[in-house]
């Protein structure tokens, strides 16, 4: 419903009953009479109305009859009260509902023509659907367009002061960008302050625009909507997996909207729990990759003379013949193939297959390495799960939420509604713990800025502080009471004040941030990149399991750990098995019951479980000469991994290097081969979201040039070397995944997980967690500075890179980003040049100052390698999980 | 009767009756103006209404009429038509067509897209001698069509007046839109 939802997990509204044209309803108090008509079925048109937030009543639309009053009434803030009776028909009605279209469009240009809104365009519908022809007394507002914002341009003549923009923007967005403005003698919309808009560009207020007064820059008048067509898929660039709408014409795309419009705005509130249907400045704006002029449209032999373009049938034959001839010199060992978490699930098992039977090793690994599967082990071995715990309407109806390390309004945008929803509209306590000034951190009840890289001892002060209050769970440690010793034991080598040094925190502060947590009906744990990425990523995670055994949040409806992804699919690269570890499930590769079901299920042995290399393991044996083949689909090391981790040595030595990617990387310039790829709007399949949704992707365009489908590639492949894997199309891959996996294509519906940790606490858990707080303290580093290397909402990976749009509006500035503090401490004005220093490396770069970042430590995106920021970094792998964090450092800077 | 109806037919057969009705005929035009006109060396007068090709309109001042808002393409029921439009940076507001197609062999001469036009950008006009060996170039671009539209302006103003779409520029204002509008303040006080 419009209104806020009267019924919350904590309070049950009272059931009214009223009669709407002769028919009794029954409905909860407290709800907009609008709500109660639109349950009923009967359309009453609202132009200023959306089920997303607060009805607003602008448009006078809405009007219906209410017994005993005299003129009508608008449903949409009238709210529905105990035996009313209301007439939502009529002629008199229809009169005043017309009046009311006229009053709106004798201010409206009638410019439809040239308008982007042209066919879908509330007003226009109202103005055929009322019959209105003539229209007295029409005038023009005559003001000039906005164009000063990079994405969005205003044309106020065409507004009708409906606010949906700046509704959404500050009840669901809680950003609040947009303002009314009294300007030349109208009401406009202009962006806060009537500066150029500058804000996240979700563009959800050009989705909710009922007429054409907000228009994208990126297909301005380009196209009218009738000309396109809709193919609904899966956005690519984040875990969130939302759901939109790529829009074509001919073989270009044209504009992508999302299933969030002034055209479903009938819905009620409490739906938002499982998303708004919105997108983010990614999946709207971010299109142009998919027809890029860069796009590979043919594969590429290395000759003498360089990368020259082959027909397909020869490029995959020499390769089929170099791969058959590398397998029989040196053995399987010496093959591995990498593939990126962007692929659909269908490619990334076709991927695993075609590398553990038709090449027979099990050396692959997949972007999920990078992060996500610090998170998987560390649940999978403590809780016997293998993804997150929560839905998104867990999170929204959390009554506390720990957000730990994870800079979610950047990294995840539409997930991180979710937990701006609990905070505005679920009243949640919400603790934000992270080195940056996050923007959730700006709305949360206790924002806790720590220190760089003391997100972890953070988790263990709140351990310890747990147990130090006896905020303990009786009944979850009643399963294991030598476990909760154990714990008791290993958090006394933990002193709060040392943490309190460590972090920056007061020990007050984290005394109440454990209070607030522990004693919360509904707790969730959600931890980013800055635990998973971060140096002892898997023990942070182990150490949030603590916590939220001890407090009892692991078995409790609503309470839960989670994660959310930076690549679209890396919870089904998991799944599918694509890892060392893992086979498809996941279950573990050295099961011999999975590996007995697998091996017949592909007729083929698998190969030896202690064999498999990951990612990094990969790189150093190519570099030490023992890995000869590399298979890389959609990977880029070389772009993503620091200079001094030698990617350059270890690609250079290789005897065959196959590269499979839509775009010609700078890793490509090492392969032998380069086949060219799909992008996800040319895909047919499946990809699962961080919730373990599986989500279709569907072909919105044929593939460009000569691209094929990733597996179509690797059976391709196959074929030539003999061993044919018989698919024929996705759906030949979807039969075999659901006769392996039953249950995976659940029709959308999560499989709900259930945390055991009994058998975790009982076996050896004692020591464990004695190495885990031994050391609580880290290495002082001589380097004043930290470095983080961050993710911006503008971005995601080095996809969106090629996406001129996401330049355009976040371009690489080439500079160091440093709060405004420590900029004058420095002495620094805007573009000066800094020289920055870390122990691997000196560079020098100009210098941003930024609100976000806090002083003492500098950020620079990820997603830019010029200047080579992350060669600064040196990697340091995992012990348990191999994970390469990369992502930070100390560095010293000094003013040039 | 049957003796009568035989000797009707004899007398038929004996003077050559039918040979003689069809002289008359031709007798008859002998003294008659011709039907027919020695096409192409004399041409038809075609009446304003005809619809001929499409041609594309400038205004007066050689302005490109079109604003490219495909009401044309979404108007035609034999799909012959594709515009493909683009914002012109250098007026506010200012949306043209950078491409126009229309597949003339397709093309059923309904006159749709002219109604369909808000700008009266297309009409149709008296040019109906296009044939050619090269069945290409019956793929008119928005140049042929616009050469079109120039070389027939006339016939193609007489067409819209017989179809009641546009007498002048200034009276047509009244109830068609002439683009651009004057958004800006200034322009709007200028006009």
């Amino acid at each position: 419903m419009a209104l806020k939802p009267v019924t919350t997990p904590d309070t049950e509204a009272a059931t009214i009953s009223l009669n709407i044209d002769g028919e009794t309803v029954t409905a909860k108090e407290g709800v907009s009479l609008y709500d109660v008509i639109s349950s009923m079925g009967k359309i009453v048109p609202a132009m200023c109305y959306h089920y997303t937030f607060d009805p607003f009543g602008s448009c006078g639309m809405c009007l219906v009859l209410q017994e005993g009053k005299k003129s009508p009434v608008r449903s949409c803030t009238a709210k529905a009260t105990e035996g009313m009776v209301i007439r939502t028909d009529g002629e008199d009605l229809f009169a005043a509902r017309k009046k009311a279209v006229e009053k709106h469009l004798s201010v409206h240009p009638l410019d439809c023509p040239v308008c982007d809104a042209d066919g879908h365009c509330e007003l226009q519908d109202m103005a055929f659907e009322h019959q209105v022809t003539d229209l007295a007394n029409a005038k023009q507002k005559n003001i000039p367009e906005d164009t000063r914002s990079l994405v969005l341009d205003f044309n106020m003549n065409r507004c009708i002061a409906c606010g949906e923009c700046i509704n959404i923007c500050k009840d669901v967005q809680r950003i609040d960008a947009l303002q009314f403005m009294k300007k030349g003698g109208f009401t406009q919309v202009v962006a806060k302050g009537d500066h150029a808009l500058d804000c996240e560009f979700c563009g959800d207020c050009l989705a909710v625009c009922p007429v054409g007064a907000i228009t994208n820059k990126f297909s301005k008048y380009v196209y009218k909507p009738w000309q396109l067509r809709k193919t609904t898929t899966t956005c690519n660039y984040c875990g969130d997996g939302c759901q939109m709408y790529v829009e074509t014409k001919d073989t270009e795309v044209v504009r992508v909207t999302s299933p969030l419009s002034w055209k479903n705005k009938w819905g009620d509130r409490g739906d938002t729990v499982n998303g708004h249907g919105g997108l983010c400045v990614r999946g709207r704006f971010g299109f142009q990759f998919i027809d890029s002029k860069e796009r590979l449209k043919e594969p590429l032999v290395r000759n003498e003379t360089g990368l020259a373009p082959t027909p397909w049938i020869e490029a995959l034959d020499t390769t089929a013949e170099r791969l058959t001839d590398i397998k029989s010199r040196y053995g399987s060992e010496a093959i591995a193939g990498l593939i990126t978490a962007r692929c659909t699930n269908e490619e990334l098992y076709v991927f695993q297959r075609f590398m553990r039977t038709v090449l027979g090793t099990n050396n692959l690994d997949s972007s999920a390495r990078y992060g996500h599967m610090n998170f998987v082990r560390a649940v999978h071995h403590a809780l016997g799960i293998n993804r997150t715990m929560n839905t998104s309407a867990d999170l929204t109806k959390a009554k506390a939420i720990l957000v730990v390390g994870a800079n979610v309004t950047e990294t995840n945008p539409v997930a991180s509604l979710r937990v701006k929803a609990a905070i505005g509209t679920y009243k949640a306590s919400v603790i934000v713990v992270d080195s940056m000034q996050t923007n959730l951190a700006k709305l949360a009840s206790h924002p806790m800025m720590v220190k760089p890289g003391s997100e972890g001892a953070f988790i263990k002060g709140l351990v310890k502080s747990v147990l130090e209050q006896d905020l303990i769970d009786p009944d979850a440690t009643a399963q294991a009471p030598e476990a909760l010793s154990a714990l008791k034991a290993a958090a006394r080598a933990v002193s709060l004040d040392a943490v309190a040094a460590e972090t920056g925190i007061p020990v007050e502060t984290i005394q109440e941030a454990a209070r607030i947590f522990a004693e919360a009906p509904r707790s969730v744990i959600l931890c980013g990149e800055g635990i998973v990425r971060q140096p002892d990523g898997y023990n942070h995670t182990l150490s949030l399991v603590d916590l939220a055994w001890v407090t009892g949040k692991l078995n409790k409806p609503g309470c839960g750990i989670n994660t959310f992804t930076e690549e679209g699919n890396e919870q089904g690269a998991v799944d599918m098995g694509v890892a060392p570890e893992f086979l498809p499930g996941p279950v573990p590769c050295a099961q011999a019951e999975a590996r007995q079901k697998f091996s017949e299920a592909w007729d083929a042995p698998l190969p030896d479980a202690q064999s498999g290399k990951s990612l990094v393991e990969i790189l150093d044996d190519c570099r030490a000469g023992k890995i000869k083949a590399l298979y890389l689909v959609g990977e880029n090391p070389l772009g993503t991994l620091p200079k001094s981790f030698g990617v350059e040595e270890a690609l250079s030595q290789l005897e065959l290097l196959i590269y499979q990617d839509p775009f010609l990387t700078e890793t490509a310039h090492y392969a032998h081969v380069v086949f060219p790829a799909c992008t996800f709007a040319e895909k047919d399949g499946t990809v699962t979201n961080q919730e373990g949704m599986v989500q279709f992707l569907r072909p919105a365009l044929d593939p460009l040039g000569e691209s094929a489908l990733d597996w179509h590639i690797m059976v391709g492949l196959a074929n030539g070397m003999g061993q044919s894997l018989p698919y024929e199309n996705t759906q030949d891959i979807q039969a075999e995944i659901r006769k392996v996996l039953p249950g995976y294509y659940n029709l959308g519906e999560p499989r709900p997980v259930v945390a055991d940790a009994v058998a975790y606490l009982r076996n050896g858990y004692a020591d464990s967690v004695r190495a885990r707080y031994a050391d609580g303290r880290a290495q002082k580093s001589g380097r004043p500075y930290g470095l983080k290397l961050i993710q911006l909402i503008y971005h995601s990976g080095k996809l969106s890179t090629k996406a001129s749009g996401l330049m355009d509006i976040s371009p690489n500035a080439g500079a160091l980003r440093m709060s405004l503090e420590e900029c004058e401490r420095l002495g620094l004005a805007e573009g000066g040049r800094v020289r920055v220093t870390s122990d691997h490396g000196s560079l020098e770069l100009g210098v941003q100052a930024d609100v976000n970042v806090l002083p003492g430590t500098c950020a620079f995106p990820e997603h830019f390698n010029e200047p080579p920021v992350k060669d600064l970094v040196r990697v340091v792998v995992d012990p348990i999980t191999h994970v390469p964090y990369f992502k930070s450092t100390q560095v010293t800077i000094e003013k040039v | 009767m049957d003796t009568q109806k035989q000797t009707t037919r004899l007398l038929d057969a004996v003077l050559f009756r039918e040979i003689w009705k069809a002289m008359k005929v031709t007798f008859k035009h002998m003294f008659h103006r011709p039907m027919t006109f020695q096409y192409p060396r004399e041409k038809r007068t075609i009446p304003d209404a005809h619809r001929g090709a499409l041609g594309l309109l400038r205004y007066d001042n050689g302005q490109e009429r079109c604003v490219g808002c495909d009401l044309c393409e979404a108007a035609c029921p034999s799909r012959c038509i594709k515009v493909i439009s683009e914002e012109d940076k250098s007026l506010p507001l200012q949306r043209y067509a950078t491409e126009f197609y229309i597949d003339i062999t397709k093309c059923v001469f309904c006159g749709y897209c002219v109604e369909a036009c808000p700008v009266n950008a297309l009409a149709m006009t008296k040019m109906y001698e296009y044939s050619t060996h090269d069945k290409r170039t019956l793929m008119f671009d928005k140049q042929r069509l616009y050469e079109i539209g120039d070389q027939h302006l006339e016939d193609a103003k007489k067409y819209l007046y017989a179809h009641n779409q546009e007498q002048d520029d200034e009276e047509s204002r009244t109830y068609r839109y002439h683009f651009p509008q004057p958004i800006g303040k200034t322009e709007a006080s200028d006009s």
